[in-house]
């Protein structure tokens, strides 16, 4: 018990360690980075006046010295303090961040659910029915495509069931220009623009579970005690249900505590292709405007969280798996 | 095989250790030719690979048996520059609005973009490769500084790193720095896979015999762990190959891949297709058979790294 804590202890300081890597590397990162971000605010427009430029650049700071910009940095960070966004002055960044993250929330965290439960489903009836014609052909099916470039697929159901068929919108999380209410009609509404973009990410990574948790079954459905289970006269059934699938859970605790890091971090590709206002898209702009408050924030964000994840993922293999403490 | 290499006045122990890499990649292969998926995997790779270096040569065949006017190339402008023209008996997947033919920009694009997928994974293989060797072997305090290293970069979102490496790096775009972009992004996980393998080969028997005879660190890592670890990272490579090259269609979808004027990929074709509305011209090919090619090689990438992973990793081979 005494190793445990200790581990757990070790583990927890590392994960401060890395953080506090992240914050550096997101402070040297962005500033190292070409261009005047002066240039993402104000357009380079003569008629703009030399003194609002200048005006700008004392008010965010722009241009103290390096290593008092590196101290003011650290300090608000600690303080979740980000600054005003670049592209709209006046709104902190990280509120807008928090803003996406209730996209991104609904997004991810639906097509999360729907992977995993689907994924590991697939791959318990591939692993039971092992060799079979739904073993190989659900194996094919789903790593066909785990294959395509997120993009790709994205942009094929687009074309098929926006364009061509006219089923689903194909931007946005509700139709523009209205706001979330909480009425049938914008219930519906977001139901419908979250179809296409939850259907991309699903199938894309259906494959991934699917192969883990089939592996991982095979792998127990050899071990000792199943044998035990079998000779006990328990039914094909009850040995999956009761001694198979409870162990082979533990290498998914992993894969499924990265996925809850990635429905905060939000899923690049299929929000820029749907123009989803998650976390994703607005760092993608946010790359290209310049904007180092509102990339900061959400790198931070997305950085906290996965660190989280993978230290609650390491804490559960321990409560999980006693073999693991010795490492 | 001996008596070639003996007349090329190779050692003895050399021989020996010929002979026996030889006897374990036969054997290798005999467990690999049963693996159905992976032989699927493995031809369909072939294809692509072999018409990518035969690139010139298939244009010429296709051109004489279908008798177009001219042997196209990826750059030629065969049509009038627009918006784009749909199939023809002359360029059977359309052209493109910069006037070149679809196939043979098809055809070529596999050039690079296999090349941006070997390479890519051969540096971060290398790079991860080292990093796990060195930190599982050594440890210590040099452990705990790569591996919080290793971390910042697994849990830093891949795609945004991608981007600010790529913005990051002077000069414009270009194969080498799409190269080095997603190799500097991608070596991680090798890195903890390679450390965590290390970390139990160096409590084997085996190194404590070679050390007891006298072998010093360097020795012990080149002899005995780097080809014991060398298999996996191989099993890896493969896999890492097809994200090299889902990572370069990616950076090419939001500009900042390979120019296309230049050179072709399929990642850039597909830029092209969106530049030039490709569906709004009811120009379907030119979207979907890049991605279709990306798509059958990616799936055969990893079909032979599971059937490759199925024979090398330790943990799986109990089956």
């Amino acid at each position: 018990m005494k190793a445990m804590t200790r581990m757990i202890v070790r583990k927890a300081l590392n994960s401060v360690i890395t953080l506090f890597l992240v914050i550096i590397l997101n402070f040297a990162l962005f500033r190292l980075m070409p261009g005047n971000p002066v240039n993402a605010i104000v357009p380079p427009d003569p008629r703009i006046p030399a003194e609002y430029k200048q005006h700008l650049i004392e008010e965010y700071g722009l241009d103290d010295p390096l290593y008092v910009q590196f101290f003011t940095y650290i300090k608000d960070t600690l303080l979740f303090r980000f600054g005003d966004s670049f592209a709209d002055p006046g709104t902190s960044a990280m509120s807008i961040v928090l803003e996406n993250l209730r996209w991104t929330l609904i997004l991810a965290g639906t097509s999360s659910i729907l992977m995993i439960v689907i994924g590991m489903a697939i791959g318990m009836a591939a692993a039971w029915k092992r060799g079979s014609l739904f073993d190989s052909g659900s194996l094919a099916f789903t790593l066909f495509f785990y294959a395509m470039p997120t993009f790709w697929f994205s942009m094929m159901l687009i074309a098929i069931f926006a364009t061509g068929l006219n089923w689903f919108p194909d931007s946005g999380a509700l139709t523009f220009g209205t706001r979330p209410e909480w009425t049938w009609a914008s219930f519906v509404d977001l139901i419908r623009h979250l179809i296409l973009p939850a259907a991309s990410l699903t199938i894309g990574a259906i494959g991934e579970f699917a192969i883990i948790m089939r592996g991982s079954l095979m792998d127990v459905m050899t071990e000792d005690y199943i044998t035990t289970a079998r000779a006990k006269g328990l039914s094909e059934r009850d040995v999956m249900r009761h001694h198979a699938v409870p162990n082979a859970m533990l290498p998914m605790v992993a894969l499924i505590a990265m996925t809850l890091a990635f429905v905060v971090g939000g899923v690049f590709q299929t929000e820029i292709v749907f123009s989803y206002p998650g976390v994703g898209y607005l760092t993608i702009v946010a790359t290209y405007e310049l904007n180092y408050p509102i990339l900061q924030a959400a790198f931070f964000l997305i950085a906290v969280t996965m660190i989280v994840a993978n230290f609650v993922a390491d804490l559960l293999l321990v409560m999980m798996d006693p073999r693991v403490s010795v490492v | 095989m001996t008596s070639e290499v003996r007349r090329r006045g190779l050692s003895e122990p050399t021989i020996e250790r010929l002979r026996l890499l030889r006897k374990k990649t036969m054997a290798t292969w005999m467990i690999y030719r049963q693996n159905r998926m992976g032989m699927i995997g493995l031809v369909t790779l072939l294809v692509f690979i072999l018409v990518s270096v035969f690139a010139p040569q298939v244009m010429w065949v296709l051109a004489h048996i279908a008798g177009w006017p001219s042997v196209y190339g990826p750059f030629d402008e065969v049509e009038t520059i627009g918006s784009g023209l749909p199939p023809t008996a002359d360029h059977w997947l359309g052209t493109d609005f910069r006037g070149n033919d679809i196939l043979a920009r098809t055809i070529y694009g596999s050039r690079v973009s296999l090349l941006i997928g070997f390479v890519a994974s051969l540096v971060s293989m290398g790079l991860g490769t080292a990093v796990g060797l060195f930190s599982g072997f050594w440890g210590g305090w040099r452990d705990e500084v790569l591996m919080r290293i290793t971390d910042v970069f697994l849990v830093l979102p891949w795609l945004a790193l991608m981007i600010v490496f790529a913005t990051l790096l002077p000069g414009g775009p270009s194969v080498m720095k799409v190269v080095f972009v997603i190799g500097i992004t991608g070596w991680s996980g090798t890195a903890r896979l390679v450390r965590a393998q290390v970390m139990s080969l160096k409590r084997r028997t085996f190194i404590e015999r070679s050390r007891c005879a006298g072998a010093g660190d360097y020795y012990v890592v080149r002899k005995h762990i780097f080809p014991n670890v060398f298999p996996l990272v191989f099993a890896n490579s493969v896999l890492t190959v097809a994200l090299s090259i889902l990572s370069e269609s990616t950076l090419s979808f939001i500009r900042l891949g390979p120019d296309p004027t230049r050179v072709v990929t399929w990642g850039n074709m597909l830029e092209d297709a969106m530049t030039g509305y490709a569906f709004l011209n009811e120009l379907y090919l030119w979207f979907m058979i890049p991605g279709l090619c990306i798509v059958l090689v990616v799936l055969s990438f990893t079909l032979i790294g599971y059937a490759l992973d199925e024979i090398f990793n330790p943990r799986l081979r109990r089956r």
